[in-house]
């Protein structure tokens, strides 16, 4: 991979602990299945200002918030669906070149 | 098909979540399904009386984003709002409510849950979440009444 060091990913929600709880282990799961080195962590938003993360993944009312945050924001609304998250990592990593 | 947890000892392990189910709970609107979703844990001793309000102020300030996936809504506030035990509450409405979410209203199915601390929900939370895309909300659906929720739930958590 073109990264030469492990990606650095943030879950994001409001409370921080439970809903991107589970969004962190989606993306997990599609990260897993891309073959990417990755560290995901799961946070609230307004921790999440504070962060320099690669990859920001949060819901649309959440990712609106901090859109400058991360060179890539992806945003999504079904928190279970590996797939979807799966292609639009897939998508986004490659732009970057990080995903070859 | 629970598996024996290796060297169970009494009283070594941590105790497991509290389960708690609700079959056919009326709500005139989103409040009122948190609530009665949250109530679920209160009544079960695993929250505070104040935890039910909590998890009202959580979507009145940071919107409806616990509606994770299609008709499902993760109900919870933070620990210190009235957490006393890790627990996990399923409520099935007798009609669906809207959260005003853009993609995944309306809801019928709520999963709570409350922790004492900010750690001690993660292994039973990530063992929820593997589930739920195992399609533990389908099986949710089809349960034919409150005790076969319950024991829908607790295959599903670990430890529980």
């Amino acid at each position: 991979m073109a990264l030469d060091r492990q990606l650095e990913i943030l879950a994001v929600c409001g409370v921080g602990m439970g809903s991107s709880l589970m969004l962190k282990m989606t993306a997990e799961d599609a990260l897993r299945s891309l073959g990417v080195d990755a560290r995901v962590e799961n946070t609230d938003v307004s921790t999440a200002r504070g962060m320099s993360p690669d990859v920001v993944i949060g819901q649309g009312m959440h990712t609106g918030e901090i859109a400058d945050l991360a060179p890539v924001v992806i945003t999504i609304s079904d928190f279970l669906d590996k797939e979807g998250l799966e292609a639009q990592l897939r998508e986004r990593l490659t732009e970057q070149g990080w995903l070859a | 098909m629970t598996a024996p947890s290796e060297g169970a000892a009494t009283g070594s392990a941590a105790p497991g979540p509290v389960v708690a189910a609700t079959d056919g709970a009326t709500a005139a609107d989103w409040r009122e399904a948190v609530r009665r979703a949250a109530r679920a844990l209160v009544d079960a001793g695993a929250a505070g009386e104040g935890y039910p309000e909590a998890c009202v102020r959580v979507v009145e300030e940071n919107g409806p984003y616990i509606v994770l996936t299609k008709g499902l809504a993760l109900v919870h506030a933070r620990p210190e709002e009235g957490g006393l035990a890790v627990g996990v509450g399923v409520t099935r409405l007798a009609a669906p409510v809207e959260f005003g979410h853009p993609d995944n209203d309306p809801v019928d199915l709520l999963l709570a849950f409350c922790t004492p601390d900010p750690d001690a929900h993660v292994g039973t939370l990530s063992g929820l979440a593997r589930a739920l895309s195992g399609g533990l909300a389908d099986r949710l659906r089809a349960a034919s009444g409150e005790d076969d929720l319950a024991s829908i739930l607790k295959e599903a958590l670990p430890n529980a």
